[in-house]
């Protein structure tokens, strides 16, 4: 409660809120993601794969102008069971097998390129230009997920 | 006159090495490739025989006030070949004033001129096309116009990549130039392969810039690339923390879903978070950016354990043989860890 009025205090307005990119996605995101988690909340039906089904869905409808947005909607809406970090134990066991064959440098940079493309929702369409932008994007929206994430969970405790 | 310079020249030809004749067996192949531009004014000849007097001196200064002089002459560069040697004869000025020792260089020039007269331009161009037909590998050798004038349009600094990626090289050939310039016969054989196929190494390049440039871009975003160098570490460093990316939000999701039925929020506090992140550097560290936070509540600071968001825990957590409730069991601890004050 005490903690809730000292929230409120400190809250700051930005004077121009639309111009900056990283304040609008977060926004988005979480103006997505809270009514999300509430109805999952009422319906008492909150596993796992839920939550991280709406964490995903936030944040690929918040992203809307890049391609690999589309790419994780499309995963979404095509399966119940959101598959974008299920690679990344795989992505570690590949990573080793390329140290070890410290042959061909141009292929150990190709497949470690495949891998980013694994890694990137949507990379396997993409040509390497491409993916190499749209990691960009993806990284930034990621970690102002994190952040957006972070400070729900904070404040919800 | 002209025989004047004709001995003055076969003495000196006596005194060159045989590099420079090889030289001049490439200049005179550079001319049969030429023939197509055959576009010469008569008028420019006499001005250039006079200023390859001066040549004969092998005196650098005289080149170079020669050729600005010339530059006078050629006022500015377009499609008239004729008036076009001005901007050239910059670059020319650039190469010589860097070759020391060229005595070479002017009387090469002389030579060729007086076996061709219709190939004025081509040949006060040689001592430039030298060092930069190295970099010039895109051109076709069929299509000499079309070198001359991206060289000179490169001079004018014109906004196409291909001549600023030239001009660019321009400074590390010539210089290159001066040090190799006994054995420019060989450098050029390699330009001149290059430039059979150079649309495709055009477009190569093309690419390849591209692709550098985002690389460099990626490079500003994740945290801790600068240290490393080449491209197969800087994608390591970008997978690694992509994939640490990935399984923060995973981790985060999963505490949410496990505090999910204690969810208390209003809309109202959403705005407060929203600026959070709005503030906070999103390039700092992760635990810093716990930290650095402006609206975080200050007896909170204190005693915050910042083990609690650490993404090195989640990997411990995330163990492949964990069941839920074990998992659900450390989340808990974990929380009460960090929100404890």
């Amino acid at each position: 409660m005490e903690r809730q009025i000292i929230n409120k205090k400190k809250r700051v307005f930005s004077l121009e809120p639309n111009k900056n990119p990283s304040a609008v996605f977060t926004r988005k995101y979480t103006s997505h993601l809270v009514p999300a988690l509430k109805k999952l909340n009422m319906n008492k039906n909150s596993s796992k794969q839920t939550v991280k089904h709406e964490v995903d869905m936030a944040l690929a409808l918040s992203a809307q102008e890049f391609a690999w947005s589309r790419f994780l909607l499309q995963k979404l809406s095509s399966s119940t069971n959101p598959t974008t970090t299920t690679s990344s134990s795989d992505g570690i066991q590949i990573l080793e097998r390329s140290d070890k064959e410290g042959g061909n440098e141009e292929g150990e940079i190709e497949e470690k390129l495949r891998e980013l493309q694994t890694l990137l929702p949507g990379g396997e369409e993409m040509n390497v230009e491409e993916m190499l932008s749209e990691i960009g994007n993806y990284i930034k929206c990621l970690e102002l997920q994190t952040i957006a994430l972070k400070s729900i969970v904070q404040d919800s405790t | 006159m002209l025989e004047g310079l004709v001995s003055q020249e076969s003495l000196s030809l006596n005194s060159m090495d045989m590099s420079v004749l090889e030289r001049l067996k490439w200049v005179q192949q550079q001319q049969q490739q030429l023939q197509q531009v055959v576009s010469q004014s008569i008028n420019n000849s006499p001005e250039l025989l006079q200023i390859l007097q001066f040549h004969g001196s092998n005196n650098d200064e005289f080149l170079q006030s020669s050729f600005s002089q010339f530059q006078m002459l050629g006022s500015g560069f377009g499609p008239n070949y004729n008036m076009g040697f001005g901007p050239p004869l910059e670059a020319l000025d650039e190469c010589i004033s860097r070759t020391s020792s060229c005595h070479m260089e002017p009387v090469d020039t002389m030579e060729v001129l007086l076996k061709t007269g219709e190939e004025n331009r081509a040949i006060a161009l040689k001592n430039k096309r030298k060092p930069e037909v190295k970099k010039r590998e895109e051109e076709k050798t069929e299509k000499k116009i079309k070198v001359e004038a991206e060289t000179e349009s490169s001079m004018k600094g014109k906004s196409n990549m291909r001549n600023t990626e030239a001009s660019s090289d321009t400074s590390k050939e010539t210089s290159k130039g001066a040090s190799e310039i006994q054995k420019l016969d060989y450098i050029h054989v390699r330009a001149r392969r290059g430039q059979a196929t150079d649309r495709h190494s055009l477009a190569e390049r093309a690419r390849r810039e591209k692709i550098s440039k985002k690389m460099k871009y990626l490079q500003d975003i994740v945290p801790g690339c600068n240290k490393v160098t080449g491209k197969a570490g800087m994608l390591d460093e970008i997978i690694n923390y992509v994939q640490c990316l990935q399984r923060q939000v995973e981790f985060l999701s999963m505490k949410l879903a496990v505090l999910n039925p204690e969810l208390e929020l209003a809309v109202e506090d959403i705005s407060v978070k929203q600026f959070q992140a709005y503030f906070t550097n999103v390039t700092a560290s992760k635990q810093s950016i716990m930290v650095d936070v402006p609206l975080f509540p200050l007896d909170q600071q204190g005693s915050l354990d910042l083990s609690a968001i650490n993404p090195n825990q989640p990997t411990s957590i995330e163990a492949p043989s964990a069941s839920w409730e074990t998992q659900s069991q450390s989340l808990y601890n974990t929380s009460s860890l960090g929100f404890h004050y």
